[in-house]
């Protein structure tokens, strides 16, 4: 039964940290305040709280009296198969897994873990979105969710590097720092990285690609399978270790980023023995530290810049005076905030999975229209971002509502203000 | 009936028996809770997690509750951030600021303190009751609350507003002669008591949970909680 496998996984997933804050839970309501995609289709089934019903359930049937006696008393059902399908929409195709919402809560509950936890029983249960089941068994099988091969990244490698009149280096043992790259750039902006050889090669940093480790991507933290989530992750560990490098440097990834970061070490059970880093924190800390110069006001030009915060490298990842450091230097007076911004931004609507689900096309596209409504109030012609699924997100989006405002990244304005 | 003697009854053995069970029914929770395991978190800190779980704390308790409007979330709410601002406001100034209340700690502790003056614990009292009435109306009108709300939930509002409102009456003798309200008020006070271990109203006890899981999650990551 799938409810069973669900329910299993979700008692193993409940620890004190999840059941205190289940506990905690109020029922006020307040987060669906913050949800885009509950904004945007006024579905009360789409409030975060209402997204992690299911675990509400199982742990309390589980574990509390009162959950027992509510199920003796018929006020309250066991899972079933049925409730593990509607879950699915709501937890997949109504969540980014953004955690704004955790911000407005009163009671502080973390809520996108929360989802997660959801998440990781509905694909137990084998109801994950066909779209993510099969992006997660290509990427098991050939490294990257949309199929690029280690030839694909070797020809993406050679190409650059006649493109920069340089051998770009890969797999070089020793190397400081690791650059870890995505399909996604593959397919949709190659010259990211030309942009990010650029800047490390002006902060003499010792770096190196792999076609080992080539894809930060991770389908087991976006579906919730634990040892898919491992093993694409074991893949960098290893990659790493054998190059001994002090850094691996994420470049634009975002849920790649924090898995690395917040979850491998906790999988493994140790401290990892290099840093995680993202190119966003690395451009910022380079420029502060002059490391690097930047030809100010570059970027100062007519046109209109906003920086897009991403939920995992910005909110999650605590990277947000970096990139705006970097921004400013660039476009000075044209750098223009979106409201609300930083750690209270509102997702792009196309994170957590679901530019990968055909099925929530339109529910990504509503709530990718409260982000026009920012960049429109802004007065920006030119959203920045530092994450590689927002940007696409973007550039559907602004196809989407027929606008001609334009998304590019931050490494790449950077990289042509270099001043050698 | 001999309404003397029952409120007796209701404010003695019944008080320190529904007192035992709440306290009992707390710890109960408390330590089910706890025995569920704690992994150790190995990732590396970008900031400081016991500066995340101050911040978090003074966020919770200062921030959120009293300038609300800092928030976007309070503009598309008002009447969940005023009613039960309101609400929680005016409880823990008659429970813990109100001279009666006072000297029940008292007896039950061993040392008092200062109180507020009666109208002005009254007022606040009347406002914590409309702050009720109001979020109940609330949460059966609007979407998102309705879908929230079992039994459970408006049990819950139920049990913490019949001690509110019996106090209220008899405080000002309304209605009954003093000693019936003063038993009813203490029965459901009692029954108060026994009902919160098992009921969502020990989110009092947990909000210490997530305000230090959330401090040290987000400090950790040298993001202000």
């Amino acid at each position: 039964m799938q409810a069973e496998t669900a329910i299993n996984l979700f008692v193993k997933k409940t620890g004190g940290w999840v059941a205190s804050q289940l506990e905690a839970c109020t029922r006020c309501g307040l987060c669906a305040t913050a949800c885009h995609y509950y904004e945007a289709t006024g579905k009360p089934e789409f409030a975060p709280v209402w997204k992690v019903e299911l675990l509400r359930r199982a742990y309390e049937q589980r574990f509390t009296l009162v959950g027992k006696a509510k199920v003796a008393m018929g006020i309250e059902k066991p899972i079933s198969d049925d409730d593990i399908k509607e879950w699915s929409v709501y937890d997949f195709h109504g969540c980014s897994m953004c955690n704004k919402c955790s911000f407005v809560c009163p009671m502080g509950i973390d809520i996108a873990s929360l989802i997660g936890a959801v998440r990781a029983g509905i694909t137990a249960a084998g109801e994950a979105p066909a779209g993510l089941v099969k992006k997660t068994e290509v990427q098991l099988a050939t490294g990257s969710p949309n199929g690029a091969t280690r030839e694909d990244y070797a020809a993406w490698f050679a190409r650059t590097s006649k493109e920069m009149g340089k051998e770009l280096p890969v797999d070089k043992k020793g190397a400081h720092t690791l650059l870890l790259l995505t399909n996604l750039e593959i397919a949709g902006f190659p010259n990211n990285l030309v942009a990010i050889a650029k800047i490390l090669d002006a902060a003499k940093i010792d770096w190196t690609l792999s076609l080992e480790a080539r894809d930060a991507f991770n389908m087991g933290t976006i579906i919730g399978n634990g040892k898919a989530m491992k093993q694409l992750a074991d893949k960098v560990y290893n990659t790493a270790v054998d190059l001994g490098v002090k850094r691996v440097l994420v470049s634009c990834c975002g849920h790649g980023y924090t898995t690395l970061r917040d979850k491998l070490p906790n999988v493994m059970g140790k401290p990892l023995p290099f840093e995680v880093q993202h190119i966003a924190e690395l451009m910022g800390v380079l420029v502060r530290d002059g490391k690097i110069k930047l030809q100010e006001g570059y970027f100062a030009n007519g046109h209109t810049y906003t920086f897009h915060d991403s939920c995992k490298i910005q909110r999650a990842g605590g990277i947000m005076d970096e990139p705006r450091l970097v921004l400013r230097q660039l476009a000075g007076d044209s750098f223009h905030e979106m409201l609300p911004n930083r750690k209270e931004a509102i997702c792009c609507g196309g994170g957590g999975g679901l530019r990968a689900i055909p099925e929530a096309y339109d529910i990504r596209m509503a709530a990718f229209g409260l982000k026009v409504d920012q960049i429109k109030k802004a007065g920006a012609d030119t959203v920045v971002t530092t994450c590689s699924n927002c940007r696409l997100q973007f550039k559907e989006g602004f196809e989407h509502y027929k606008l001609d405002t334009q998304v590019t990244g931050l490494a790449e304005l950077m990289s042509q203000a270099i001043v050698e | 009936m001999d309404w003397n003697a029952f409120l007796a009854f209701t404010r003695g053995p019944l008080f320190y028996a529904s007192l035992l069970i709440f306290i009992a029914g707390m710890v109960y929770r408390l330590v089910q809770v706890a025995m569920l395991g704690w992994d150790k978190d190995q990732s590396v800190a970008r900031g400081s997690k016991a500066g995340g779980v101050v911040k978090s704390f003074l966020k919770g308790i200062l921030i959120l509750p009293f300038i609300p409007w800092i928030k976007g979330a309070f503009q598309k709410r008002p009447i969940m951030y005023i009613a039960g601002g309101l609400f929680h406001l005016g409880l823990f100034t008659v429970i813990f600021l109100g001279t009666p209340h006072m000297l029940v700690w008292k007896s039950l502790l061993g040392f008092g303190w200062p109180t507020l003056a009666l109208p002005f614990v009254d007022w606040l009292a009347v406002a914590a009751i409309i702050g009720m009435l109001v979020l109940i109306v609330y949460r059966r009108t609007d979407a998102v609350l309705r879908l929230l709300s079992g039994p459970a939930e408006y049990l819950n509002w139920l049990f913490v507003f019949l001690p509110m409102i019996s106090g209220y009456i008899m405080t000002h003798h309304l209605f009954f002669r003093y000693e019936v309200a003063y038993s009813l008020h203490m029965l459901s006070v009692d029954w108060m008591l026994i009902w919160i271990p098992f009921s969502r109203i020990s989110h009092f006890m947990f909000y210490f949970f997530s305000r230090t899981i959330r401090g040290v999650e987000w400090g950790k990551r040298a993001v202000t909680p």
